[in-house]
């Protein structure tokens, strides 16, 4: 593709984990249909779950997981030092995500909960990678749907905008015939949470936790009046917008 | 048109014979709901056993099997330094069975938007022509009104429709395939009992809608509420989830976006269903947003249902299949929008009570 | 085993030999020019301001640069392979059948990527679309055309089409207004607009620099310097919609009949065809029944503005 008059130049990828499962790094490597024209496109320079090189001059550098000790901020801030692109990867990334939960309990108490007695290094709160740096682009999910990687990197080759859908995910779900569940009685976030996964969780019969967050201005006093009017409980939706951290701003707001 | 009166087994076995011998979508039932009701969507079936021949409405329309939710529009394939276009519109025969006299409303209502103007879509008309439409007639669920919309009935756009007249349907033949297949089977002369029949089980459906819509000069309502704080109420509701459209058998508004293929040989020019409710449908290259509230973008949608647009001559699209007000998650209805649009302009027009006051 | 004796025989569109004559849509083989572009070579680029450039496009196949015709104030969909459409208002001379120039604005995806493009890339485009300026009944009368920013790129067309019939034309006269002086776009066809068209060309600016040594202001204060035979004037406004809406009212009180103040409006068409639905304004597609609109029309027309 070199129509315009500018040849596309491989990218220099870097990938690095903080506290997470790598589990969206993982997907990198997934979607073996694509995955050798996927490869194609990128130079990796720093990858520990598909390559053995360990070089620091990539220009796009995906950063997975959240922040959860002093050690992990520093190395973070030497990462966007160095990298020309920065991308929040996955929802913990994005939003502090699964980790996130610890938030809610006293620090102490997690601890002795996690590793009993043994001392641990560890902040009060699990953080956003944006909470310390600045983010260029986020791609959120838990994993990261791999279609809109390969989409979001062909853009970048291509030297075209990145976007990620602005409406939610019930969009997906009704081209997917699926039947909606609340009319199962469950409540569910799709109404609310950014589409692009092709209502993956809700094609299951798994409700939506909102793993990509928000959607473009949400109607979040009408869910909430929703899930009353349904007769279900407002206690779950609450634990299901905080599930992934990526609600904050609506959980807080409604004190 | 041709009417023959079968038997419900010969019927059966007629429709088992099509559906094996062709790719075939027909009402299935997918799930059981809350509160114990079956749920139904228009499926891919491959024999008679696996159509729910006694459903009462499926969650979407057929819509898609005609429009796609996303369909391709063309392809560029690169070569050094330039590309070539390719456009296709090749489509393979497929048998729509079970539609009610609303849903083949709808899809000619479809075909007038999409095959009508200036610029015919040969997409459509591909898919169009290549669809096999059997119809089912059925009494109406409470909160159907295809029949304030005058859609219960229906008199072209299929190639077969059954009424159910007891132990028998009384089938209305509209096109040579249709005729032809039925050849193979035990079909008879309607006699003037099947007629009387047809006559009743019309006059039923008829009788049996509960909800009534008030529809009448409403074009020019809409035309004089258009800043009606009532768009606001409802819009207050609405969570721009775009379900309504997706489901609804005559939502047509269209995204239109490429997707480069990972190998950077090709790209694919696709269509998409929209919503005019989701939030960046009127935003424009730079940002702006030309319906940037809720309550505007809902009504925008009432706007193309019940006023109608100038190019299909300011015809209603809405059927009164009410798919779009049960699957709203915010109970935003049509008949209890107009009826509130109603209320407020004939308030105000009897002077009795004020209008609500305006923002 | 399917039975043959119940399978749908695929029913086939009627395609004769692809043909670029002018659509007939009786003819349902002529459908395929809607969705197929001219494939065009970009042959020049002239960057206009910071944010704005001259495309100047030549369609490819002979056969097809002949068939390609236009009326001043439609438009056209630019197909930048890859990355999508975006419709343009054309800004060429109706007469000029060599070259497309198109006036563009980096402001989405589509154009950004127009903007990495070097010459001798090869875009698409499809088209014309839409109404355009009546050019025909403005003959024998005044034209007042009036410009704000990137307005001018929708009525280079018709400055060149009265240009090039300019004997039918009486008085001419062209404002153009703009925020600051380096946005001002063609600044160096001024001259020859009002010696070899004889256009009483006036140009004014908001913010002026230390350069700027014309007129300050907005561009209804223009108004003040020429005299308007309202009864005989007709008069094309284009630019952003706040600015044609004080302009078009200004033109009003002065007593040009609405029905003679022409107006284009933009919106993000999607096909150009009247079906995306993306460019409606009230029960109206901007693609078919505009982009040009006279000034009643765009009065009536509900979220016009």
């Amino acid at each position: 593709m070199n129509h315009l008059g500018f040849d596309t130049e491989k990218l220099k990828i870097g990938s690095f984990d903080f506290t997470c499962c790598e589990g969206c790094q993982l997907q990198l490597a997934n979607h073996e249909s694509t995955l050798p024209e996927f490869l194609a496109l990128l130079d990796i320079r720093n990858f520990r779950e598909i390559s053995s090189e360990r070089l620091d001059d990539s220009d796009i550098a995906l950063v997975e997981g959240s922040i959860t000790r002093s050690d992990e901020v520093e190395r973070l801030k030497a990462i966007r030092a160095q990298a020309k692109v920065l991308v929040a990867y996955g929802t913990c990334a994005c939003f502090g995500g699964m980790n996130a939960q610890k938030n809610k309990f006293p620090k102490e108490e997690c601890i002795r909960t996690v590793y009993g007695d043994k001392q641990i290094d560890t902040m009060p709160e699990a953080h956003k990678i944006s909470d310390f740096v600045q983010v260029d682009y986020s791609i959120p999910g838990c994993p990261v749907s791999k279609e809109e990687v390969e989409r979001i990197v062909v853009s970048i080759a291509t030297r075209s905008p990145i976007a990620l859908p602005k409406y939610p995910v019930c969009v997906e779900c009704k081209q997917r015939l699926n039947t909606c569940l609340f009319d199962l009685g469950e409540v569910c976030l799709g109404p609310i949470s950014r589409a692009g996964c092709d209502a993956v969780c809700p094609s299951g019969k798994t409700v939506c936790l909102g793993c990509r967050g928000p959607a473009d201005d949400i109607n979040y006093a009408s869910f909430t009046e929703l899930v009353r009017d349904k007769g279900l409980s407002t206690e779950e939706m609450r634990e299901k917008l905080a599930f992934y951290n990526g609600f904050t701003e609506y959980l807080n707001h409604e004190g | 048109m041709i009417y023959k009166v079968i038997s419900k087994n010969e019927f059966r076995a007629f429709v088992d014979a099509l559906v094996r011998a062709n790719t075939s979508y027909g009402p299935r039932q997918v799930d059981t709901g809350r509160n114990g009701e079956p749920v139904y969507q228009f499926m891919p079936v491959s024999s008679a056993s696996e159509i729910a021949f006694d459903y009462t409405v499926t969650t979407s329309s057929a819509k898609h099997l005609i429009m796609p939710f996303r369909e391709e529009l063309s392809k560029f394939r690169f070569r050094d330094g330039d590309w070539d276009q390719e456009v296709r519109y090749d489509a393979p025969p497929i048998v729509l069975f079970g539609l009610r006299p609303c849903d083949i409303n709808a899809i000619n209502i479809l075909d007038e938007v999409m095959l009508n103007g200036p610029y015919p879509s040969p997409y459509y008309l591909a898919r169009r022509k290549n669809t096999f439409i059997v119809g089912m007639d059925h009494l109406p669920l409470p909160d159907c009104f295809c029949r304030s919309m005058n859609r219960h009935t229906v008199s072209r756009g299929f190639n077969l429709f059954a009424s159910d007249i007891g132990e028998s349907y009384f089938l209305s033949i509209n096109s040579s395939k249709a005729y032809n297949f039925l050849k193979e089977f035990e079909t008879t002369e309607p006699t003037e009992e099947d007629d009387c029949k047809l006559i009743e089980r019309r006059k039923l459906i008829k009788q049996s809608f509960k909800t009534n819509v008030e529809v009448t000069g409403l074009p020019m309502f809409l035309d004089l509420e258009f800043d009606s704080p009532i768009w606001e109420k409802w819009g207050n509701k609405c969570l721009n989830c775009g379900s309504c459209a997706m489901v609804c058998p005559t939502c047509y508004c269209y995204n239109v976006e490429e997707r480069v293929a990972t190998g950077l040989e090709s790209s694919s020019r696709q269509r998409r269903l929209y919503s005019c409710n989701l939030i960046d449908f009127a935003e424009v290259s730079g940002g702006h947003n030309f319906r940037p509230k809720n309550g505007d973008r809902l009504k925008y949608r009432y706007y193309h249902h019940y006023r109608g647009f100038a190019i299909n001559d300011n015809q209603q699209i809405c059927v009164g299949c009410n798919r779009c007000g049960r699957t709203c998650l915010a109970s935003i209805n049509p008949k209890e929008v107009i009826n509130d649009l109603r209320l407020e302009k004939e308030s105000c027009m009897t002077c009795v009570s004020p209008s609500p006051q305006r923002s | 085993m399917h039975d043959l004796r119940f399978t749908i025989p695929a029913e086939e569109l009627n395609r004769e030999p692809f043909t670029r004559a002018s659509p007939d849509f009786s003819k349902k083989s002529a459908l395929m020019v809607t969705d197929r572009g001219y494939k065009c070579r970009i042959t020049n680029i002239v960057p206009l301001s910071e944010h704005e450039r001259l495309f100047q496009l030549r369609i490819v196949d002979p056969r097809e640069r002949e068939l390609f015709a236009f009326r001043p104030g439609q438009f056209l969909m630019l197909e930048v392979p890859g990355y999508g459409e975006a419709p343009i208002s054309i800004s060429s001379a109706t007469s000029h059948r060599e070259f497309i120039e198109l006036c563009i604005r980096k402001a989405g995806h589509v154009t950004s990527a127009l903007y990495e493009a070097r010459p001798g890339a090869f875009v698409a485009v499809r088209g014309p679309f839409g109404t355009s300026f009546p050019m025909e009944a403005m003959q024998e009368h005044d034209v007042l055309l009036i410009a704000g920013g990137l307005g001018i790129a929708p009525l280079r067309a018709p400055l060149f089409w009265i240009n090039d019939h300019r004997d039918h034309y009486r008085n001419v006269s062209f404002l153009y207004g703009a925020k600051e002086a380096s946005q001002m776009l063609f600044a160096y066809q001024f001259e020859e607009w009002k010696t070899v068209s004889h256009i009483d060309l006036r140009t004014i600016v908001e913010k002026p620099d230390e350069k700027w040594t014309g007129r300050t202001g907005m561009i209804t204060s223009l108004f003040e310097e020429i005299t308007i035979d309202t009864k005989n004037t007709w008069a094309i406004v284009c630019g952003p919609p706040v600015m044609f809406k004080s302009v078009c009212t200004h033109l009003d009180k002065l007593g040009i009949p609405m029905n003679r103040m022409f107006v284009s409006l933009e919106r993000r068409m999607h096909c150009g065809m009247g079906k995306c639905c993306r460019c409606m304004v009230g029960s109206t597609f901007t693609c078919l029944d505009g982009p040009v609109f006279d000034y009643w029309s765009v009065m009536n027309l509900k979220e016009a503005i």
